[in-house]
């Protein structure tokens, strides 16, 4: 997350940087008295920068997906609870066959 | 439900034919903010771009379907791939957010344009 973000802010500043360099270009248009027809070539490439890292920082700094099925392995619930005296164990379900494949996870 | 298995305490294995597929509904609450976030946050980085380019009319709005889908493409990187497992649907990873994250773009595109043209 630290990293991330501060990746964010680089971007950023490479974008703000861009757009300072752009004023400074059309200050020198104006005085060239030419037509402003596209940003010079190295403003392109900082921007092009600036939004790959925009778009790294964006993917990875807002969080991770959390997996939604209620049986898939990250949202296995198999650690005790804390209400044990109100657990029974002493009920049908050891009639059933064990499995297993059962595996704890604190 | 005696010739269906086992149920112990892993969790339950659902082999009815009329069973509702089932999700956490606040996972999925939060992987939608996480998409929010993301989008929002590239209509504005999109916006600023547009506007020191100096895109205007219909090329700036191609600009924004551009940076849409390569968002798009990053969140199912991001996912790994198997949508399924994070989402219920594929719209919501390719469209949710669009016209909001539009209102966002043209807002930091003329923003953006201002300062760099016009002062």
């Amino acid at each position: 997350m630290g990293l991330g973000f501060v990746v964010g802010v680089f971007g950023v500043l490479i974008l703000a940087h861009a757009a300072y360099s752009t004023i400074q270009y059309r200050g020198l248009l104006k005085i060239m008295e030419e037509e402003f027809s596209g940003p010079p070539i190295n403003v392109v490439a900082e921007l092009l920068l600036g939004l790959a890292l925009c778009m790294w920082a964006a993917l990875t700094v807002p969080g991770k997906f959390l997996s939604i099925h209620p049986d898939s392995e990250e949202n296995r619930i198999v650690s005790l609870p804390a209400n044990l005296d109100f657990m029974i164990f002493n009920h049908r379900g050891k009639v059933f066959p064990p499995e297993m494949n059962l595996k704890l996870k604190h | 439900m005696a010739g269906n298995g086992v149920s112990g305490a892993s969790g339950k294995k659902s082999s009815d034919m009329n069973d509702l597929p089932t999700f956490s509904a606040e996972k999925l609450q939060s992987n939608m903010k996480v998409i929010y976030y993301s989008r929002t946050f590239l209509s504005i980085i999109g916006g600023v771009i547009a506007g020191i380019l100096g895109f205007t009319g219909l090329t700036g709005f191609i600009l924004y379907f551009l940076v849409m889908a390569v968002t798009s493409v990053g969140l199912i990187a991001k996912a790994r791939f198997s949508v399924h497992s994070y989402f219920d649907c594929w719209n919501r990873v390719i469209l949710d957010g669009f016209v909001s994250g539009l209102m966002s773009f043209v807002l930091f595109w003329t923003f953006a344009y201002d300062i760099v043209h016009i002062f």
